[in-house]
């Protein structure tokens, strides 16, 4: 049977993008693994807090062996515009502990993530303390793309595209659909040009606008994903990534509406939950459920395995509050909606499936300013899901020896801690151990080490942190 | 090479009309009729003397300044600089939301805009320092001597003037100049009753003091400065440092020894006007052309772009090859220029667009990506492929859409734009994009895809528009499907 054009393009459109993503079959890191996607039957769910979240107020030392709640009080004043939390004030204190040789800190949680530290309790919490990057930017938007590049030091090889995009840009074709964001523009860490990645902000919107008068949509259909095609297959590359996003776009359009009414139709009782939750996080993480659902069920041409989610406000030079106000609201709306997702995940079956990580561009000062912080250096992590080993890892930022050798670029101290682990190490945990990517293909294509000569340079890996 | 004096036809008119202002619609290119035939020169001199008129926008709530100011927009009375005014929202981003129990801070915001956007960037700068909603938006209005908040210090320099790095990218500061400048604007207060900005001097960080935290200078031996660098105390301790602040990072110098606040805001200019990422020779021939790095005159800088090669490049028409340039357009101006292409007007008190749902051109906005007044954070919105996502672009599909499903209210009417006698389905398609401003913009086979949707594949060869059902369904379609393809997305 012969191909139709458009069968043709779109066979095109895969031939030419693989070329240029592989200049060389044989040897090259960059062979797509065809058909055989690594993942498999699992999805990542990507949670950003955006703005940089408080570290220091989020994970708090709570007894005394190194000094650190000293070290806390004196940095977090009490009172009146005082962010302090005080132990009985933190969520199940007890559980937490640091791993820093020779001492063990108790840690609690911030009251607003009691959700959280229950779910700690029952061991699918990860904490990765310290998180963060050589020479550590104070900039929104600069930390933002480094952590989504996870290019800290301008490597001109992986510029442009996000860690995740690298990832299924290996794996899949122009216009498949692996990726989706639950917003509406593309997630940093899942940019690419290689593949095509969804961005919904709400399935029940995300129909093809036909015009009613016109009786027959399928001859409007047909010139419209043939006029994408064209442009796909230009030259140009902003008409070709407007092409491939617009036929890509068109085929979601058929695919992801019909799981909106599936899933409340399906799981009304979660359907409910989460709009009794009412935040935007809950309802964000709701259409990832409504798109898993849609995948775990076998719904035609649905095969989102990772997600991005993001929730914004965390920019809180002022009136951060300590146990209650601003960040603990912040802490709430998260830790809520995604205990109520993963309980979601585990009733469909599928929750030692389904894997989060979550992160912040930068965790803030260490010492407060006069009701809340200024941008920060690291802070730690979550890796979250009954897949997960979970538990304490990584050491605490050393809070007592701010400003160290860890920055080159400020000399002046301003209240800043090293990084006790480099956040790749995390990603690259998740890539390896979850995603099932080789170690070296990770290194080759998504993750490459740092060259140079800064002795904080991230030039040794460890994909096996142990959380995963 | 062109110039200054380089003579231009229709179509670069067309393309000038385009990117200064929305649309444009005939009536825009029979007004600039005479630049025909005339030079680049001329036609810049022309949006400069255009209109300019401050627009202040009251209103008891945030919406309905929205509303006056999107008004304001399609009416097209002072595009040129609309649209100037709209890069510097996106420049010196509020969001407006955050100031919701203070509306009048925003009307005087967006006036500061509109005072300012064609002004003298120096002064807009000084401007802005104490603009009540920018001091509300980065706290400096809660800004105290004990520990001096640095998010305002921070975003002068990072977005507002010099940048993170220069164009070699070498960082342009470090976080003690960020530190020091924090201090300069310790105390700032606003005074809502009196829509006031006011120096509060008992929270003021003095150096007797804060002894510590040493001498109020900057830049100590880089950047063009002196060992010891250079201070903003010369007039004393007080009001006029954060004046002489602006003053310094306007002296500062990147590491090719040029003017970095010149070379940074020219860039964005040209990224505005022209397309991503321009070669530094550009941006190094609009200073030499304008006198921008001395002058600082925002209409001269812009002139100089307006003359050069690089303004005319996205205009290159179909197929395109791997080196042309485009630019993808802000939702705004897709939003506003296709309603002006195609004569149509928001309708009613929530400005709705016709057609489809009769959606508030707020949903619109917000759906495609850009709410104007309500950038995502302060450093406004993500341009070119940042526009680009499924979700948008059904922003986009759908607001085609509705337009031509505007059969009732405000309806559409596409026979002004197609000659009714017209047959021949090749004509057709010209006139259609020929009034969306993309009929040298299309591929031969992007063409062919249009006129077999019109001849339903060849079937019907020619049409009649005298039949109803067959303009209805095919050239509403046609001018749907034209609105969508992805040629219509770009400049």
């Amino acid at each position: 049977m012969a191909f139709t054009r458009r069968q043709f393009l779109k066979r095109a459109g895969v031939a030419a993008a693989s070329s240029m993503i592989a200049p060389s079959i044989f040897g090259s890191p960059f062979v797509r693994n065809a058909f055989a996607d690594t993942i498999g039957d699992r999805y990542l769910v990507v949670l950003y807090l955006d703005g940089g979240n408080d570290g220091l107020n989020t994970i708090v030392p709570i007894d005394d062996p190194a000094g650190y709640r000293t070290a806390y009080e004196m940095f977090r004043g009490a009172g009146g515009g005082g962010i302090r939390i005080e132990p009985g004030e933190l969520s199940v204190p007890s559980v937490v502990s640091a791993q820093d040789p020779g001492t063990t800190t108790e840690l609690g949680f911030h009251p607003g993530l009691a959700p959280l530290s229950a779910m700690y309790d029952a061991g699918n919490v990860a904490v990765i303390q310290g998180c963060g990057y050589p020479d550590y930017n104070l900039s929104h938007a600069t930390s933002q793309m480094i952590w989504e590049t996870a290019n800290p030091t301008g490597n001109p090889a992986i510029t442009g595209s996000g860690w995740a995009g690298r990832h299924l840009a290996l794996e899949y074709g122009p216009q498949d659909i692996y990726g989706v964001t639950i917003d509406n523009s593309i997630a940093g860490e899942l940019r690419t040009s290689g593949t095509s990645v969804l961005a919904i902000n709400r399935l029940s919107r995300f129909g093809f606008p036909f015009d009613d008068f016109d009786t027959d949509e399928s001859i409007y259909a047909e010139a419209f994903q043939d006029l994408a095609n064209q442009a796909a297959a230009s030259p140009q590359p902003l008409m070709s990534l407007l092409g491939n996003a617009g036929a890509s776009t068109y085929d979601a359009t058929q695919a992801y509406p019909p799981l909106d009414d599936l899933y409340e139709t399906a799981r009304s009782g979660f359907d409910i939950a989460y709009s009794a939750l009412g935040t935007s996080t809950a309802k964000d993480l709701r259409e990832v459920a409504k798109c898993i659902f849609g995948v775990a069920t076998g719904q035609p041409n649905v095969n989102a395995r990772f997600y991005q989610v993001r929730n914004g406000g965390y920019d809180t030079h002022a009136d951060q509050g300590g146990a209650t106000g601003r960040h603990f609201n912040l802490h709430d709306e998260v830790a809520s909606a995604v205990d109520l997702f993963f309980q979601d995940m585990n009733d469909m079956g599928i929750g030692n499936k389904v894997t989060m990580v979550v992160y912040s561009e930068f965790s803030r000062r260490i010492p407060q300013n006069d009701n809340g912080t200024d941008h920060g250096s690291q802070g730690p992590m979550f890796v979250i899901g009954e897949a997960v080993n979970g538990g304490m890892y990584g050491n605490h930022p050393d809070i007592l020896d701010l400003d160290g050798s860890e920055n080159t670029k400020y000399t002046q101290d301003n209240g800043n801690a090293a990084r006790s682990t480099d956040f790749r190490d995390v990603f690259g945990t998740i890539l390896k151990n979850w995603v099932n990517m080789p170690e070296p293909q990770i290194l080759s294509s998504v993750l490459p080490l740092d060259t140079g000569a800064p002795d904080d340079f991230w030039t040794v890996q460890d994909f096996d942190l142990g959380f995963l | 090479m062109g110039d200054q004096n380089t003579i231009i036809d229709e179509s670069d008119v067309r393309h000038i009309l385009k990117r200064t202002g929305f649309g444009p619609a005939a009536k825009d290119m029979k007004r600039a009729k005479k630049l025909i035939g005339a030079t680049r020169g001329a036609a810049a001199d022309y949006l400069l003397e255009q209109k300019r008129k401050v627009l202040k926008a009251k209103g008891k709530e945030l919406i309905d300044i929205h509303r006056k100011w999107v008004k304001h927009l399609t009416k097209g009375k002072t595009p040129f600089l609309d649209k100037t005014v709209l890069f510097f929202h996106d420049h010196f981003s509020v969001s407006a939301s955050v100031l919701e129990g203070y509306p009048e801070s925003i009307t005087f915001h967006l006036q500061l805009h509109y005072t300012h956007a064609l002004g003298n960037f120096k002064d807009y700068c000084k401007a802005i320092n104490t603009d009540l909603a920018m001091m509300i938006f980065l706290d400096t209005d809660s800004n105290q001597k004990a520990i001096p908040n640095e998010n305002y210090a921070r975003e002068l320099c990072e977005l507002f003037t010099i940048g993170v790095t220069d164009l070699n990218g070498v960082d342009n500061y470090l976080q003690e100049d960020i530190v020091q400048i924090a201090r300069a604007f310790t105390g700032w207060r606003v005074k809502e009753s009196e829509n006031l900005a006011f120096l509060k001097t008992s929270q003021h960080d003095t150096m007797a003091e804060f002894p510590s935290r040493g001498p109020k200078v900057l830049f100590d031996s880089a950047h063009g400065f002196p060992p010891g660098g250079a201070s903003f105390t010369t007039g004393g301790e007080g009001e006029n440092e954060i004046d002489e602040v602006i003053d310094i990072l306007f002296d500062h110098l990147d590491s090719d020894g040029m003017n970095t606040v010149a070379r940074r805001t020219a860039y964005r200019l040209i990224e505005f006007f022209c397309y991503a990422n321009p070669d530094k020779t550009i941006v190094d021939d609009v200073i030499a052309d304008s006198g921008f790095d001395t002058n600082w005159s925002i209409e001269q800088l812009i002139r100089s772009i307006l003359v050069h090669d690089a303004f005319f490049e996205t205009k290159a028409a179909a197929p395109h090859t791997a080196l042309t340039k485009k630019s993808v357009k802000w939702p705004i101006d897709y939003i506003v220029g296709t309603m002006r292409m195609l004569r149509m007007k928001p309708v009613g008190k929530e400005l709705e667009i016709p057609g489809g749902d009769f959606d508030p051109i707020t949903e619109h906005e917000i759906n495609m990506g850009q709410l104007i007044g309500e950038p995502p954070s302060v450093f406004g919105w993500d341009w070119e492929e940042g526009w680009i996502s499924s979700s948008t672009l059904l922003a986009r599909y759908t607001f085609a859409r509705d337009l031509v499903n505007a059969r009732t209210k405000a309806r559409f009417k596409p026979l002004k734009f197609v000659d009714k006698d017209l047959t021949d389905p090749g004509q057709i398609v010209d006139a259609i994009t020929t009034a969306l401003n993309i009929s040298d913009q299309l591929t031969a086979a992007e063409r062919t895809e249009l006129i077999e949707y019109l001849t339903d594949n060849g079937v019907s060869p020619t049409l009649n528009l005298d039949d109803e059902t067959t303009v209805n369904v095919k050239i509403h379609g046609a001018f749907g499907l034209a609105m969508q393809s992805a040629a219509f997305q770009v400049h």
